[in-house]
């Protein structure tokens, strides 16, 4: 490998920090090359751990003056290449911003930094009864501050809305290295909702230092319903009918035959048999309203001709019914090598003429699509099934994604629900978008970052982007035989 | 300022009119007039979007609607309202006229902010002419949409200094069948105090947590079934006993909150997100478990001043003054930068 000038002055920023906390050695960097989307890679030339918030700026300053790009981390779990490296830049590693700074029961808020994982802050909250309502499927791992950049969701974004919702201030150091205070401890705020447009940057904006997230109390009870269709296309009858009703349940969720039999081997979650898709949904609240609501829940479920039905009765039954839910996106790993996860959103009326077209497109591709979704939302999540060690498989698969991105705009939905757009799908954002609002979105990206030095290559369409996909790779390469410096 | 409105009735129109004026205020009604006055001096020439009105798309099934900007939020609800659905937040100064671009610009919510979230929670899509007058549409209709930078959120609280809002479309929920309100006398701030957090984080799910300190009183909104909402009710009187009565007419008591009419004939009133507790001698109301106040007064100057000492910032709601926004202002250069990206010609004032 030969020293850059980049190189060199990356051993600048270095004296910034102890030296276990500055790591520029081949191994290590590997261990930052991707993120949960592992079809990209890059290495950077070094990576920071900082452990306080003054560390944080001090390495974003040091960035801004130098023209070095960075990229902020989490927990590396983004599934659209939102955290992956930029090569000739640095990786600002968050894991050891993981304190919860103030928990305040009286005024339901916690401040934190960002690295606190997801579900600790659930965890500290629940002595009070209360609870942080976001729950990735990720929450045991991602991290808050990864949850604000990719404004995270997850089965309950229907009735509580997603990372967003929850957030009421922050304070963050923009690229070019100024320290902002946004929102505050109130729900309400004065001025532009600066807070709200943070939330969702992806990273590009600067780093988040500090968030003060709102805290929900627990509901009492829980009512939480499997049933069994036989057809896709009747489960996403149910769910309107459920939204007709004037229910407003916590979480509206389908499963389709592939993602049943993907959860039932890896989990055995004694779903029903014989259905070709499952719906749940979960009512929850005082008992008084679950009480009511759950016959008028009865009488629709009843009139939707489902095939089966199974109502958990305990707190165990119910985690079991959540474990197969919960388990799709890993157990469909079992049954293929790899996956790409779509994260399309289209109108919920139109659900089911989204799912035939999937089914076409599957049929058309030869690649099978399991099916597991936000229904109550219409968020798809398809997971395409392919085996990258078979040639131009990566690609074809690649090729069904965007086909898939293409639908969800043409009919009126996003290519984008919770995961954001990150690497994978910033040629989309121009399709999206007209031309004025990706300008819009460029301008406000400047407002931030001057020098477009905070995750560069990432949710623009353009040739900025730094970093290597799976099909440009050399076969050598692929093999592992030979690697890029 | 200059005598002249202009009502454009369509984006074309808009458009013109942004290019073609170097200093723009824009408004709905102006039931908020402190908000669209202009500070600075110079030909600055008032745009209403009264004329660009009406529910343009609506989807029950969806949970969604778009209407344009100067659509008043009453004839929003009573469209929403003939499929039993409503935003929850409680749109301020219904009846006085408010307009949703308007109340956008405004960031305003009331009571109901409480349960479900703000304005700036319900607040999915939005188009708008930039300052240099090109149109911008981002956001979108779904419920869920992580694509792109959330400007939609970005206008809420934006006092139409970025933009000119053109198109809005909201996320919305169902209607609950029928509210009830309690009104508990607490005899003591501590007391006050101590309940309001306990309602809080309590698992009735109320819908609304209102309080007036001097009175040591607090409201609370429970929304759903006659029968559970009674249920819950004598939950509540179990807990705090004598002190819990039914409030009858509790359609006026939240009317006098969201239309502001608590405040009688004092000139102004002001949001302040604090604790109302360090606005005691103010009279005020206090909505969202302590979260928004609202306070009246009939002397501002002096209310700025204090919310200066306080370290507090406060919007001009009702009555006219020269600025919305008083007490302590922040700007940082990010604020300006944003400014600058939205606003490149400074058409819509500071
Ligand atoms: C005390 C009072 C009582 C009234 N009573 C009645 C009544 O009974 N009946 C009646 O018909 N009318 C009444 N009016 C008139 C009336 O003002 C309204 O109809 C009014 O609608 C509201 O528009 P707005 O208030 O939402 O916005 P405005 O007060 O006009 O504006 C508020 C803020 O939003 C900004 N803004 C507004 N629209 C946009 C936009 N599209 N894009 C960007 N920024 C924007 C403005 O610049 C300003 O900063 C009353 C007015 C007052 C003051
Ligand atoms: C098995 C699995 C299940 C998942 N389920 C869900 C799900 O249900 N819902 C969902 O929404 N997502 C899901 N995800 C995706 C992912 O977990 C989320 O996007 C999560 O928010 C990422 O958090 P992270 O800490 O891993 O962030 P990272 O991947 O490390 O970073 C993500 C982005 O955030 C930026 N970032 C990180 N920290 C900061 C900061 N402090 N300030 C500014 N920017 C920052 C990064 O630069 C990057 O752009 C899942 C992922 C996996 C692997």
């Amino acid at each position: 490998m030969t020293i850059t000038r980049a190189d060199d002055r990356v051993m600048d920023l270095g004296k910034l920090f102890p030296a276990d906390r500055f790591v520029c050695d081949a191994a290590s960097r590997s261990a930052f090359e991707s993120d949960g989307l592992a079809a990209f890679r890059a290495k950077p030339l070094a990576v920071v751990i900082p452990e306080t918030a003054d560390e944080i700026v001090a390495a974003v300053r040091w960035c801004f003056e130098n023209d070095v790009p960075f990229v902020a981390r989490g927990s590396g779990t983004s599934l659209s290449g939102g955290s992956l490296p930029v090569a000739d830049g640095i990786v600002i590693a968050l894991n050891r911003m993981n304190r919860i700074l103030d928990l305040n029961p009286d005024a339901r808020t916690a401040v934190v930094e960002p690295g606190v994982i997801n579900l600790k802050v659930s965890q500290a909250a629940d002595p009070y009864g209360l609870y942080f309502a976001p729950d990735p499927s990720s929450q045991t791992v991602c991290t808050i501050g990864g949850n604000v950049a990719f404004n995270a969701g997850g089965a309950h974004c229907l009735k509580y809305g997603m990372t967003s919702n929850h957030v009421l201030g922050m304070k963050v150091v923009t690229a070019a290295g100024e320290v902002v205070t946004m929102g505050g401890a109130s729900t309400e705020s004065i001025g532009p909702d600066y807070t709200g447009l943070f939330c969702g940057s992806e990273g590009l904006f600067g780093i988040a230092l500090e968030i003060t997230l709102r805290l929900l109390p627990k509901p009492e009870m829980f009512h939480t319903v499997l049933i069994g269709y036989d057809s896709l296309r009747a489960a996403g009858d149910a769910v309107s009918a459920v939204i007709e009703s004037g229910l407003l349940p916590g979480a509206i969720e389908i499963m389709d035959a592939v993602s049943i039999e993907a959860a039932e081997a890896a989990v055995k979650c004694n779903y029903p048999t014989g259905a070709a898709a499952v719906l749940i949904v979960e009512l929850e609240g005082p008992k008084e309203r679950i009480a009511f609501e759950r016959e008028l829940l009865q009488r629709v479920i009843t009139a939707t001709s489902p095939v089966v039905q199974m109502i958990a009765k305990d707190h165990e039954q119910r985690m079991g019914i959540w474990k197969g839910r919960k388990s799709v996106f890993s157990a469909v790993g079992r049954l293929s090598p790899d996956f790409l996860v779509q994260d399309g959103v289209v109108p919920r009326n139109r659900l089911g003429e989204a799912l035939v077209a999937i089914e076409k497109l599957s049929v058309d591709s030869g690649i099978r699509i399991a099916n597991v979704f936000h229904a109550g939302d219409g968020n798809l999540h398809p997971l395409i099934m392919f085996d990258g060690n078979i040639d131009g498989m990566l690609h074809r698969a690649e090729a069904v994604a965007a086909d898939l991105s293409q639908l969800c705009i043409s009919m009126g939905g996003s290519i984008t629900g919770e995961h954001g757009v990150g690497m994978e799908k910033r040629d989309f954002l121009a399709k999206m978008y007209d031309a004025n609002t990706v300008e819009m979105f460029d301008r406000l990206r400047r407002a931030f970052d001057p020098k477009l030095i905070s995750n560069p290559g990432k949710m623009f369409p353009g040739p900025e982007a730094p970093s290597l996909g799976m099909a440009g790779l050399h076969p050598l390469e692929k093999a592992g035989v030979i690697q890029r410096e | 300022m200059n005598d002249s409105i202009l009502r454009p009735a369509n984006e074309a129109e808009l458009v013109d009119a942004i290019r073609g004026h170097q200093q723009i205020t824009p408004c709905g009604n102006m039931t908020k007039p402190a908000m669209s006055t202009m500070t600075r001096d110079g030909d600055t020439t008032r745009v209403s979007l009264s004329a660009m009105s009406g529910v343009i798309e609506y989807e029950p099934s969806e949970f969604t609607f778009t209407a344009l900007a100067g659509t008043r939020i009453d004839e929003i609800n009573a469209v929403l309202a003939g499929r039993n659905q409503y935003l929850p937040f409680d749109p301020m100064l219904v009846q006085a006229g408010a307009t949703i671009g308007g109340t956008v610009a405004a960031g305003l919510s009331g009571a109901g902010r409480f349960r479900f979230g703000g304005l700036r929670d319900f607040i999915i899509g939005c188009s708008f002419v930039s300052g240099d007058g090109k149109m911008i549409r981002s956001g979108g209709k779904v419920v869920k949409n992580a694509a792109g930078f959330d400007i939609p959120k970005l206008m809420v609280g934006s006092l139409g200094r970025l933009g000119v809002m053109t198109e809005l479309t909201f996320k919305v929920f169902p209607k609950p069948a029928s509210t009830l309100t309690l009104v508990v006398n607490c005899q003591s701030s501590d007391n006050l105090n101590r309940r309001i957090s306990e309602a809080a984080a309590s698992q009735w799910e109320f819908d609304a947590i209102d309080s007036r300190r001097n009175e040591f009183n607090l409201y609370l909104r429970l929304a759903g079934p006659p029968q559970v909402n009674q249920a819950i009710a004598a939950q509540v009187s179990g807990r705090w006993g004598d002190d819990v009565r039914e409030l009858d007419s509790s359609d006026s008591f939240w009317q006098s909150v969201t239309e502001l009419t608590f405040a009688g004939d004092r000139s102004h009133v002001v949001k302040v997100p604090a604790s109302s507790q360090s606005l005691c001698d103010f009279d005020h109301h206090a909505s969202a478990a302590d979260n928004i106040v609202w306070v009246a007064t009939d002397d501002i100057a002096f209310l700025s001043e204090r919310l200066t000492k306080l370290a507090l910032t406060g919007l001009v709601v009702r009555g006219d003054w020269n600025q919305a926004i008083i007490g302590k202002i922040y700007q940082s250069q990010l604020s300006r930068n944003i400014k600058a990206a939205m606003d490149p010609l400074n058409r819509f004032g500071e």
